[in-house]
């Protein structure tokens, strides 16, 4: 048995004891007794005291029970306990795995959940430091929860009630497990002197609660003694949604195909009822069957078993696409994944021109949403990146225009190129016919070209990377380029200089050129985000409100920083966020977890750090604590105090 | 008479009971001395006419006188027996009666039985023809009426006892003193008291004590003296000299005052034994009716 506390014992002893003693040495207020005659009580006195020896103790027998009672209050305080800790005071960083692969449930209620107990456990075997010691420190701990990204949730401290606090504190997130910024993070506070430092650094021992599904663990710089790892954690029962992508074909743009990859975990083949659904109403349902998942030869990671599903949809609207395993698994972040649609959109051209009726009267032909015709300059005169937030235009059709501003868009050039997209255009050519195109290309499929003929026209040098879809006899005639975030389908010559008008594959061209810039406009990549990626909104004016919604949040506003972008930061959760503009349309975002690594949920046996050093799991034991003896002590005063009262009171006389 | 009778016996009712009233007026109070058998003539007689009640046997011895042989058992036995006969003689009976503190504190219920008591032995006197003498002692004698006779004089009795408050300090020796002094022939003194003096009672016992004087001593006690019931710590007050005792009370501690009263009492009757005295003990307890009529009986102190 060791004593916590024991000065405060003592302490307490030396001023409660005497107390108690003078109290019961002070005079007695008696009850005065008339009584007729003293004259036989004096001599039984008398006769008494000679004769009896203990009666002193009998007399005080109320104090001796009441000095046994406060014996056993003060040992009490001197916190004596079982089984301690030996040793000087230690720091400890208890790192926290807060990431998707904890959220599964093989571990009642769950892993992060079972994690949180095991560190609270371990906080409260921590020693502290007695209350008047002079040298002596506890033991101090610092709590660090991490997914992707580190969270000091506590500083190094003793007080076990703030670590506690902020171990409870810890939520579960959907985020992938990344421990090189935890242990940075803890070796910048463990460097510090803390909070109870008084000089001496003793080097911090990390104590890992995860489930060893770290994508970095190879690569970190720490030493297999320094780390004890608590491994949660017991099935590998989970397939998960690994892969989901959504495409219209431009073809076709009413028609979705919706890809996406199912795999599974576990030793065991499954079958798997996978579910679609657009906007909360499901549509098919499929059956699937996962084979099992193999060792990997080379003594990686096992692989798991993957099926692929495709879905075919008719949709002309937009919507939120979700695809949904149904077997129920021990993760339930993976079961699912969601992909934002965006509705076929008709672009918006904007024509730069002086004056082309041909080329009007075309593209006024072509299925916009609108045209908007301007002189050249009045485009030079636009600021560029007014011009990009405000997205009216998906695409600029350039008739014989070298622009002086050159915002991110999409191009249709007719004539020179425009300068600084790496294009050299050494000298004009004439009398070209068209000798070759591409007839599979989207830009020129169906596209006749064989009777093109430009009188005049300018000699390109492309950059290696630029797609030639139809050449002249002696230079490019049509090039894709994408340069600059913009991307520029580039035709050497004057429409009014070639026999095109006439032809029909004229009209053709300018509709596929025209749709396919617009599609492009109409990306999905950046609606389709994993878990901690932020939330980007360029193009938003400083004061406008902005708020997200979204799982875990709710309508919170959001900052706008520099750029201006409204940035959001905290898609700790798979699901559907929506951003809304005050004034605009919500726009939906698709957070993910998409990630093989998360959704292997077989606890790791070991941790393998670089270079092959391992740390074995340590063994699932009943965790030792200290345990107080106060409580008893504290029965046995309370039945002391009960005597003592029957003593007082009853006519038992001792 | 009738009417002076009844104003006693109203008065008197205040104390005692008229049944038990009625069966005192068949007993007198009686004087050991008698049993040495003087000569008749020798003294003083209450009554015209002879003493001639006839008491006890004693075996002849030469000298004796012939005219008291008991020719009857000479008859039968052919032993000679000489017979005794009591005289009835002129009595004086002296009650000394406590009127102190201790009697009448903490609770009257050792005043009231002693008075009582007293009250019964007076009457018993005065319808026996005697001369009675009642004297209450506190500090020295406070109350006194003296040489009554005859059934005339109850109400001044009763008066007496009724009306004496009791209290303050005891001075045993004084009083003791005093009533020797005023003594006259052969008295029976009866002392009614609880003997609980700080002085001790030897002293003024002693001088009551002599040839022709037959000291009965009857110690009054409450059943709260002789079986305290008490609890915890306590300050004990005497009610006299007002002398504290600080006790804390425990089964060892009564223990030893049972012990100690029951040598004080054995210690006053061993003294009253050794000088011709008698001594007993009167709880208040039992009833006054029961202390007459039996205990003083078998002490002879009535018939």
């Amino acid at each position: 048995m060791e004593w916590v506390t024991p000065i405060t014992g003592l302490l307490a002893a030396a001023i409660s004891v005497p107390l108690l003693l003078a109290l019961y040495f002070l005079k007695l207020k008696r009850l005065a007794q008339p009584v007729s005659s003293t004259l036989l009580w004096k001599r039984a006195v008398q006769d008494l005291q000679v004769n009896a020896p203990f009666q002193w103790l009998r007399r005080n027998l109320l104090l001796l029970l009441q000095l046994l009672a406060l014996a056993m209050i003060l040992v009490a305080l001197a916190g004596p306990v079982l089984s301690m800790v030996s040793g000087a005071g230690r720091r400890y960083v208890l790192l926290i795995d807060r990431s998707a692969s904890m959220s599964a449930t093989d571990v009642e209620p769950s892993r992060l959940a079972e994690a949180k107990r095991r560190a609270r456990l371990f906080v409260e075997s921590l020693r502290t430091r007695a209350t008047f010691g002079l040298r002596e420190t506890g033991d101090q701990a610092m709590i660090v929860a991490f997914d992707e990204r580190a969270k000091v949730m506590c500083n190094f401290t003793s007080d076990k009630r703030q670590l506690a606090a902020a171990i409870d504190a810890i939520e579960s997130g959907h985020g992938r497990s990344r421990l090189s910024q935890a242990l940075t993070v803890a070796n910048a506070f463990a460097q510090s002197a803390g909070e109870e430092g008084g000089g001496r650094r003793t080097a911090a021992r990390l104590v890992l609660y995860s489930d060893g599904r770290l994508a970095d663990v190879d690569g970190l710089a720490i030493a297999p003694d320094d780390v004890v790892y608590e491994r949660i954690g017991q099935s590998r029962q989970n397939v998960a949604v690994t892969a989901l992508q959504a495409r219209r074909p431009y073809e076709s743009p009413d028609r979705v195909t919706v890809f996406a990859t199912v795999a599974n975990y576990d030793t065991q083949t499954v079958e798997v009822d996978v579910q679609l659904s657009f906007d909360g109403d499901v549509l098919s349902v499929r059956s699937l069957t996962l084979p099992a998942a193999q060792p990997d030869p080379e003594g990686g990671p096992d692989r798991p078993g993957r099926a692929a599903v495709e879905f075919a949809l008719t949709q002309t609207g937009g919507g939120i696409i979700e695809l949904r395993q149904l077997n129920d698994d021990v993760l339930a972040a993976d079961d699912a994944a969601w992909v934002v649609l965006q509705p076929p959109r008709r672009s918006r051209a904007l024509l730069v021109t002086r004056g082309n009726v041909v080329l009007e009267s075309v593209l006024r032909a072509c299925p916009l949403a609108g045209l908007e015709v301007i002189s050249p300059d009045a485009f030079d005169a636009m600021d560029p990146a007014a011009f990009e937030a405000q997205g009216a235009h998906d695409v600029i059709v350039l008739d014989n225009h070298v622009p002086a501003i050159l915002p991110r868009s999409r191009y249709l050039v007719f004539g020179r190129p425009p300068k600084g997209i790496d294009v050299v255009v050494p000298q004009q050519i004439e009398n070209q016919m068209i000798v070759d195109w591409r007839p599979q290309h989207a830009l020129t499929k169906h596209v006749n070209l064989s009777n093109l003929y430009a009188a005049r026209g300018w000699r390109m040098i492309l950059p290696r990377d630029a797609d030639v879809l139809a050449e002249f006899n002696t230079a490019p005639a049509i090039a894709l380029l994408q340069r600059q975030g913009s991307t520029f389908v580039l035709l050497g010559f004057d429409v009014f200089d070639t026999n095109w008008p006439f032809e029909p594959s004229f009209v053709l061209f300018v509709y596929n050129a025209v749709t396919y810039l617009g599609l492009e406009a109409t990306g999905f990549e950046d609606t389709m985000l994993t878990t901690g990626e932020p939330l980007v909104l360029d193009g938003v004016e400083s004061g406008m409100a902005v708020r997200v919604s979204g799982p875990g949040v709710d309508s919170r506003p959001v900052q706008i920083g520099p750029g201006p972008v409204a940035r959001f930061v905290g898609t700790d959760r798979v699901g559907v966020y929506t951003l809304t503009v005050a004034g605009q349309t919500p726009r939906a975002y698709a957070v993910n977890l998409l990630d093989d690594l998360e959704s292997d949920v077989q606890p790791a046996e070991n941790l393998v750090l670089g270079a092959g050093r391992v740390v074995a799991a340590q063994e699932d034991r009943a965790h030792r604590a200290n345990l107080p003896l106060w409580p008893w002590l504290v029965l046995g005063v309370m039945v002391l105090v009960c005597t003592e009262w029957i003593v007082y009171n009853s006519k038992v006389r001792l | 008479m009738t009417t002076t009778e009844s104003k006693t016996r109203r008065t008197l009712r205040d104390l005692l009971d008229p049944a038990f009233m009625a069966r005192l007026d068949g007993l007198d109070i009686l004087s050991h001395r008698a049993l040495r058998g003087k000569l008749r003539g020798e003294r003083r007689s209450k009554r015209r006419g002879e003493g001639t009640e006839f008491a006890d046997h004693r075996r002849y011895v030469v000298g004796d006188d012939l005219r008291f042989v008991d020719w009857n058992i000479y008859g039968r036995l052919d032993q000679l027996f000489i017979k005794l006969f009591l005289e009835e003689q002129d009595l004086t009976v002296h009650l000394l009666v406590d009127a102190s503190a201790s009697i009448a504190e903490p609770d009257r219920d050792k005043d009231r039985y002693v008075r009582r008591l007293a009250a019964a032995l007076g009457y018993i006197g005065l319808v026996g023809n005697n001369r009675v003498t009642i004297s209450l002692f506190g500090d020295g004698i406070v109350a006194e009426v003296s040489n009554l006779r005859g059934r005339g004089h109850v109400a001044r009795l009763a008066e007496v006892l009724l009306d004496t408050e009791a209290g303050g300090a005891s001075d045993f020796d004084k009083a003791c003193r005093q009533a020797a002094a005023t003594r006259v022939g052969t008295s029976v003194i009866i002392v009614l008291s609880d003997f609980l003096f700080k002085e001790g009672y030897e002293t003024g016992l002693r001088r009551l004590i002599g040839e022709h004087y037959e000291v009965y001593a009857v110690q009054t006690l409450s059943p709260t003296e002789l079986e305290p019931e008490l609890a915890g710590d306590l300050k004990l007050v005497d009610v006299e000299d007002a002398d504290a005792s600080e006790i804390t009370v425990s089964a060892a501690l009564l223990k030893y005052y049972k012990q100690t009263l029951a040598a004080y009492c054995n210690g006053l009757k061993d003294f009253c034994v050794r000088r011709g005295a008698t001594y007993a003990l009167a709880n208040t307890g039992t009833p006054v009716e029961q202390m007459v009529l039996n205990t003083l009986r078998r002490i002879r102190l009535v018939r």
